[in-house]
């Protein structure tokens, strides 16, 4: 697995992020889920066609000032200053989860800085007849047995790994729930914060990805995205939950590289 | 020595299997199980029980805010408080406690600066005003408050609360969380210039922090007694000591369930059955909504969850979910002082000479515990045992920490046609 470097972005006095990176070609913004930002399987194929750039939600990693960001614009204006940093005038984003909700008020907020949109998986509208179970009062296990299929799975494992020694698994347990709190300051109590109002204004052609069998957000949710996003494609991958990215690591790496070819062409016309 | 006569206003008839087909008293308990007849009858008990309270001299009776909680019925203290404070104006004992109003919650904060300088002008000056945090269960989950903002949201009011009742002039408030032109609240408070404040609160130091300099009274206001207190008002007293503060007992409380009957046996045989009551199911809460991410700092979640993996902190709910304390367990790890007016007074004497606390908030009803055998317990604590131990500390000045009251109300003449 490659692995990647880490920098340190200062964006402004109080906020710094800081940004996994990896690969070379066309510049690719990965924005993570609330668990945190892992450099996992997918991303390590990602880099393997694409320079990624995976920055940490201020409040966890390395990334700071979360207690400056008063609400999701604060948080959606940082981004776009991330980007300013990073030379990125417009960029492909792929966001999944938390981060796929990042990204679609990336895409809505300022249509220019976002190319092409992948959310996988995303969060950010409600359904009253299907809502997304809380996920902030849930046993970790519960909340496992929702975000991936295969429980036997090095994933699902790794999920449920508790290290021996006291001193590291009190840091792995601080590091889980600063990333938990880092989300729940832009998904409590209902992750819901208005990007319905909001996702008309996506012009850039986005690829929805979701799991069948997504235990966290049920499929009927990337249809809802698929009719409210004007130049949206729905993929949907079977044998797969909320990690889908994880899950079917190959199949969702087809998917956006065919889709950011269909870009290539868009923009020769 | 001050003691507060407290009331959490439990739903007294939860069925017997509550706790094993139910996940919590708290949050999600089921509303169909509240009965309103027999509600009315527990909220009337209970008041009843608060006068007599003043009737038998206490130095306060109190009353909290929980949300969505069977064992806590009172998500306003204030209503419950305002009906208290008829009585209490005319006694020349008992002060007001409401402990309190969880800051946070109230949008916009002045007002609790103004249902709180309703009651204090109600009361004759008797009010003692108590802001907490408010648990994660109440504040974060039954109330949606976003975590990451409970505790600036809680600093914001506090700060605005108390320059409203200090201020003579109309404001301004231009905070992050609140925007007001005109912050001018009427009434203003009886006590000038403002009532005493409590802060019950667990064990961080910020919250030591901000009651010492601010001459705040601290409570530690666990369901689990004085040993557990005492690990928290340790180190609240060496943090008092380290800042240079005077050493004023008053300034700390801690919470006990105390229960008095003729002899240690029949106080075992009148009040166990309610204390477990309250220890099985009021207790019973899911460990879903133990804690919003984001209500305790790094710095304390740190603290805990070290001292939870390595076992030096053995948690007292966990104590008795095992199902295997006794009545004497109960005793021995200090969760109740009960037994006969000898025995709870000695008792008492014990603690106090080992915890340095000068307000003791006596929980006296537990549970399912019934009204007559309520007020029998407030009876023989009142005549029985508070007078022999109201000595202790009787050398330090209160009158920081507890209301002065105002002067006595002048008599009105007969109105009358001249």
């Amino acid at each position: 697995m490659a692995q990647p470097i880490s920098k340190i972005i200062k964006i402004n006095e109080n906020v710094s992020f800081e940004v996994k990176i990896a690969g070379q070609g066309e510049p690719v913004v990965f924005l993570h889920n609330l668990g945190g930002l892992k450099w996992n399987r997918f991303l390590d194929q990602l880099s393997d066609h694409y320079q990624v750039y995976a920055p940490h939600l201020p409040g966890t990693g390395a990334s700071t000032g979360l207690e400056t960001i008063n609400n999701l614009w604060d948080l959606i204006l940082c981004y776009y200053d991330l980007f300013d940093e990073l030379g990125l005038e417009s960029a492909h984003v792929i966001g999944h989860s938390l981060g796929g909700m990042i990204a679609a008020e990336l895409a809505a907020t300022d249509q220019s800085r976002v190319k092409q949109l992948v959310a996988i998986a995303p969060v950010g509208l409600f359904l009253e007849d299907h809502p997304i179970p809380d996920m902030f009062a849930m046993l970790p296990e519960e909340l496992n047995r929702l975000l991936i299929l295969d429980q036997d799975s090095p994933e699902a494992q790794m999920m449920r790994y508790v290290p021996d020694d006291l001193d590291d698994r009190t840091e792995l347990m601080i590091e889980r729930i600063q990333n938990q709190v880092a989300a729940a300051k832009f998904l409590w109590p209902i992750p819901d914060k208005g990007l319905k109002s909001r996702i008309h204004r996506i012009k850039a052609q986005t690829l929805l990805i979701w799991g069948k069998q997504d235990g966290l957000i049920p499929v009927v949710y990337g249809e809802e995205f698929q009719r409210r996003i004007a130049h949206s494609e729905l993929k949907i991958i079977e044998n797969a939950s909320h990690l889908v990215d994880v899950e079917q690591t190959e199949e969702v790496i087809s998917f956006i590289r065919d889709f950011m070819k269909t870009s290539d062409v868009a923009l020769a016309r | 020595m001050k003691f507060i006569a407290f009331h959490f206003m439990p739903y007294r008839e939860l069925p017997s299997d509550f706790e094993e087909k139910y996940p919590s008293v708290w949050v999600t308990p089921p509303k169909t199980l509240f009965n309103p007849e027999l509600g009315h009858r527990m909220y009337h008990d209970y008041l009843d029980e608060l006068e007599y309270a003043i009737d038998l001299g206490f130095d306060g009776v109190g009353v909290n805010e929980h949300h969505s909680n069977a064992y806590g019925m009172m998500p306003s203290p204030n209503l419950m408080a305002s009906i208290l404070s008829r009585k209490i104006r005319n006694s020349d004992k008992t002060s007001l406690l409401i402990l309190g109003n969880s800051l946070a919650a109230y949008n916009p904060p002045i007002r609790v600066a103004e249902e709180m300088a309703m009651l204090d002008v109600l009361s004759g000056g008797k009010l003692i005003a108590g802001f907490p945090v408010g648990t994660s269960m109440d504040g974060n989950y039954a109330y949606g408050i976003n975590p990451a903002e409970l505790r600036e949201r809680y600093y914001e009011a506090h700060d605005l609360i108390m320059k409203a009742w200090k201020s003579d002039e109309v404001f301004m408030w231009n905070g992050k969380y609140n925007q007001l032109r005109y912050v001018n609240p009427w009434p203003r408070t009886a006590q000038r210039p403002h009532p005493p404040v409590w802060i019950p609160g667990g064990g961080s130091v910020e919250t030591y922090d901000f009651c010492i300099e601010n001459q705040y009274s601290f409570s530690f206001l666990s369901y689990f007694g004085h040993k557990y207190a005492n690990k928290v008002l340790g180190p609240f007293w060496e943090r008092n000591d380290e800042l240079g503060g005077d050493r004023n007992p008053y300034k700390t409380g801690i919470c006990q369930f105390i229960f008095v009957s003729e002899t240690d046996e029949r106080a075992q045989i009148e009040y166990e059955e309610h204390i477990r009551y309250f220890f099985s199911k009021c207790m019973h809460t899911d460990r879903r909504f133990a804690e919003a991410p984001g209500y305790r700092t790094v710095k304390s979640l740190r603290a805990g969850l070290r001292s939870q993996f390595d076992g030096t902190k053995k948690r007292p709910g966990d104590m008795l979910k095992d199902g295997t304390m006794t009545w004497q367990d109960l005793i021995d790890e200090g969760f109740i002082i009960a037994g006969s007016p000898t025995t709870v007074r000695d008792r008492l004497r014990d603690v106090l000479g080992s915890i340095r606390a000068g307000n003791v908030v006596a929980l006296l009803h537990a549970g399912s515990m019934p009204h007559w055998l309520t007020r029998k317990n407030m009876q023989m604590f009142a005549e029985e045992v508070m007078p022999y131990v109201k000595d202790i500390h009787s050398e330090w000045d209160d009158s920081q920490y507890w209301p002065k009251g105002i002067s006595e109300e002048k008599v009105q003449e007969t109105l009358t046609q001249p």
